[in-house]
């Protein structure tokens, strides 16, 4: 037999952070957009309007960005230990998720790895987390924090190769960051109902469904 | 023979008295100048009589000489003490006199508080930051910078890239006119249009436009201008843009679509790929070389440090950056159809992602 059980998943501050960064990425992404290519979109009516909610939602996002690195290092101290790949993640682990997205899941296989709140991601979420996380988020932020204040750091960015390489630097994060928001969102739909993984990262519970013999996890 | 020579010797001169019959001013331009280009006339009658006679003789006013504007100047002078007459520049510039005086600024300040009327230039002779120091003159910078940072992102970037005639007259037709900026010595970030003196002996040549336009065939090449801003690295020189327009005019006001930055921003790639190089000249002013279409627009090294938000995107990158976002999106598309058609080996429960 097999029953259902509730797993505290996803805790308060990292959902918040979450939405935050969610909210500012998706604005981010649209003004950017506007900013961009204002000849041609017009969404947010004025140009400087684009500018000023882009400005915005990039403190939002540095902000939120700051609160998850605290709490997953200071609070959870469990930073390292979610979001660092193993060396058998690396080796096999990422293969064998890939093996399963690409085929048996199109065959009826289940998931390889299952989620625990000390393991929640599988290798792939993993690495592609890491990559975000660590690499993308911080090089947007950064990049758009120069941009924010041409003029006075000026001689900072033509020490990176002037305005035209920082510029071209942040256009291509924001469309690998669009790009992983399709892959993302569209995987988030793969649980065993479309919202399952919804759900725990609104209000923090998983369902699960476990057998009966297996001994409960503590939580 | 010698009627012929004659002959030939009378008609040219015949003929430079009818062509350069302006410049028969000049021998009185001459009298004049050898008290009013003496610097020793500043000691003793003070610093505005003082003319300096190479900047004098740049403008096209020494063609219309001294006599043309002040064309009373008693015998005795300067003994007797009365003031020669000055022409007013309404007399020959009506049109411009006539739109100035109409305009918003026409009751602030005078021709002469913008011009010298003895070291007047065309606008395409002249830096950016002369331009600019024209306004600066009465309107302090760092005051004009806090009242348009209230409502204009990054002012301090537009008044370094932007003429204030851009915005305050119905000037037009807009091009990007490069100049090569030297660090001021001391300062980190403090740069002024460099002089003839720094680039020539950065060039070693007399003709510095050969410093960019290597092959000299008077039109700076994409690739020259990528050379070039890899030589300038660690020079403490940089290569600045300026919006500047090609037709200057006198309606100055406070142009509503100015607000709108989309007006500049949203003008579109196509709006942007005439621009210049203005050199130094070593007798005073500029010159300036065309560069080749769409310099502006090139990916990286064409202008390294000159942007302009939304209207000078590098196509080559958008297509990058595209190829990059379809590349996310095919993934949820080509998973998905799968997903669909394989939909029935999959019981609810059975697995999790
Ligand atoms: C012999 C030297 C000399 C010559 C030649 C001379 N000037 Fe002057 N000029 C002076 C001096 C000195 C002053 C200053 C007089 C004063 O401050 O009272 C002066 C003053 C002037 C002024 C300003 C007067 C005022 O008080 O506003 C004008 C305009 C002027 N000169 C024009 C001319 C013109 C035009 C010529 C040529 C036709 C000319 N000068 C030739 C010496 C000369
Ligand atoms: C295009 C007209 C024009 C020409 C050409 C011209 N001037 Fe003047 N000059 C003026 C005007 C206008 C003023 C008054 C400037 C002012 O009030 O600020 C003036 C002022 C002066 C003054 C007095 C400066 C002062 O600020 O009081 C002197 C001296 C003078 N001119 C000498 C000359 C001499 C010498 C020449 C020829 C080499 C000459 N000007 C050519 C228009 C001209
Ligand atoms: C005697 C006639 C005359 C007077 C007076 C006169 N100008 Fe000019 N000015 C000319 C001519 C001719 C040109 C060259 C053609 C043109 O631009 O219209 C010229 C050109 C200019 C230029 C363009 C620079 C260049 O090298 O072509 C400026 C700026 C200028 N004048 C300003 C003034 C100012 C300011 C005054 C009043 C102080 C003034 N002018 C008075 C005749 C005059
Ligand atoms: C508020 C400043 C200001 C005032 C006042 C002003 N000008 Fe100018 N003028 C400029 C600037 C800036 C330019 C462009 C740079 C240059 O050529 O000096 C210019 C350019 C010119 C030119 C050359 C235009 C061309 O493209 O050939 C002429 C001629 C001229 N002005 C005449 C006048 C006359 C005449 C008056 C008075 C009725 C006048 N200006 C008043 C700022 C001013
Ligand atoms: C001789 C001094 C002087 C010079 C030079 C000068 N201005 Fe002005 N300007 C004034 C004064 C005085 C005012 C009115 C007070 C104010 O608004 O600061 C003014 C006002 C203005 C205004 C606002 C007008 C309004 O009604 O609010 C603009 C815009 C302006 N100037 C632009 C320029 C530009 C652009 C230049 C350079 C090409 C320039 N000025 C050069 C004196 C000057
Ligand atoms: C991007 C376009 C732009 C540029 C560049 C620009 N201005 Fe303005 N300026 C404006 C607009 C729009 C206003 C009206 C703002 C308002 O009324 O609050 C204005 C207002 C002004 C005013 C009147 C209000 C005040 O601040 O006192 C002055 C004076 C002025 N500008 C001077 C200058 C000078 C000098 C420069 C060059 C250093 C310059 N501007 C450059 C767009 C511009
Ligand atoms: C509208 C946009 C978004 C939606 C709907 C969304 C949805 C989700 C869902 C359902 C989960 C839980 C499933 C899982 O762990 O994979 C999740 C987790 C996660 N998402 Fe998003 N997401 C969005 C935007 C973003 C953005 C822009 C980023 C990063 C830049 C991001 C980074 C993450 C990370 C790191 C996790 C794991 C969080 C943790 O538990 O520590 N998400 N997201």
């Amino acid at each position: 037999m097999k029953h259902k059980e509730m797993v505290y998943m996803t805790p308060m501050p990292v959902r918040i952070w979450h939405w935050l960064n969610a909210f500012g990425i998706v604005t981010l992404c649209i003004t950017g957009l506007q900013i961009r290519f204002p000849d041609y979109i017009n969404i947010f009516g004025a140009y400087k309007a684009a500018i000023r909610l882009h400005n915005t939602a990039g403190v939002v996002v540095s902000i939120s960005y700051m609160l998850w690195f605290i709490y997953y290092l200071v609070v959870a101290k469990s930073l390292l230990k979610l979001y660092v790949p193993t060396l058998e993640d690396l080796k096999s682990g990422i293969l064998r998720q890939a093996y399963f997205y690409f085929l048996t899941y199109f065959v009826g296989k289940p998931n390889p790895h299952h989620s625990t709140p000390d393991s929640k991601f599988n290798p792939m979420q993993n690495a592609a987390y890491l990559v975000i996380m660590f690499i993308l988020l911080p090089l947007v932020v950064l990049s758009g924090a120069l941009l924010m204040y041409v003029a006075p750091l000026r001689e900072l960015l033509l020490l990176l190769g002037g305005i035209k390489m920082l510029v071209g630097t942040h256009f291509l994060l924001a469309c690998c960051f669009t790009a992983f928001l399709f892959v993302h969102i569209y995987l988030a739909t793969l649980g065993h109902t479309p919202f399952a993984h919804f759900k725990p990262m609104w209000n923090g519970w998983e369902e699960e469904t476990v057998e009966d013999t297996l001994p409960t996890k503590d939580k | 023979m010698h009627a012929n020579k004659r002959i030939l010797w009378i008609s040219f001169s015949l003929l430079m008295m009818f062509t350069l019959s302006a410049f028969a001013a000049l021998p009185e331009n001459e009298k004049c100048m050898n008290c009013h280009g003496q610097r020793e006339i500043k000691s003793i009658a003070g610093n505005n009589v003082y003319i300096d006679p190479a900047k004098f003789v740049a403008t096209t006013h020494a063609i219309v000489g001294c006599a043309s504007c002040h064309d009373r100047v008693s015998s005795d002078h300067p003994g007797d003490g009365s003031a020669p007459t000055r022409a007013t520049c309404g007399d020959c510039h009506g049109p411009i006199f006539d739109e100035y005086s109409k305009s918003l600024h026409g009751s602030k300040a005078r021709c002469n508080d913008c011009h010298n009327p003895h070291d007047v230039k065309l606008p395409v002779i002249m830096s950016g930051d002369e331009i600019n120091g024209k306004c600066a003159k009465c309107h302090d910078t760092r005051k004009t910078l806090q009242n348009h940072a209230k409502w204009l992102p990054q002012a301090e970037l537009h008044i370094d890239s932007l003429l204030c005639i851009t915005c305050h007259t119905g000037s037009k037709d807009y091009v990007i006119t490069m100049s090569i900026e030297s660090r001021q010595p001391g300062s980190k970030d403090v740069f002024k249009s460099a002089t003839y003196e720094e680039l020539a002996t950065l060039s070693k040549m007399e003709d510095i436009g050969r410093l960019i336009d290597l092959n000299g065939d008077n039109l700076v090449s994409l690739e020259e201008l990528r050379v070039f801003n890899h030589h300038l690295r660690g020079k403490n020189m940089r290569l600045w843009g300026m919006m500047t327009p090609e037709i200057v005019t006198h309606s100055y006001q406070i142009l509503e679509n100015r607000w709108d930055c989309s007006f500049c921003h949203a003008s579109g790639p196509k709006a942007m790929q005439k621009s210049f190089l203005a050199f130094p000249q070593k007798k005073g002013g500029y010159t300036r070389l065309a560069v080749e279409k769409g310099a502006i627009l090139d990916i990286l090294y064409g202008t390294p440090d000159f942007y302009m938000l939304g209207s000078t995107r590098s196509t080559p990158l958008n297509i990058v950056g595209a190829l990059i976002v379809i590349a996310g999106l095919s993934f949820p598309l080509g998973h998905g159809f799968f997903r669909l058609l394989t939909r029935k080996n999959r019981k609810e429960d059975d697995h999790e992602a």
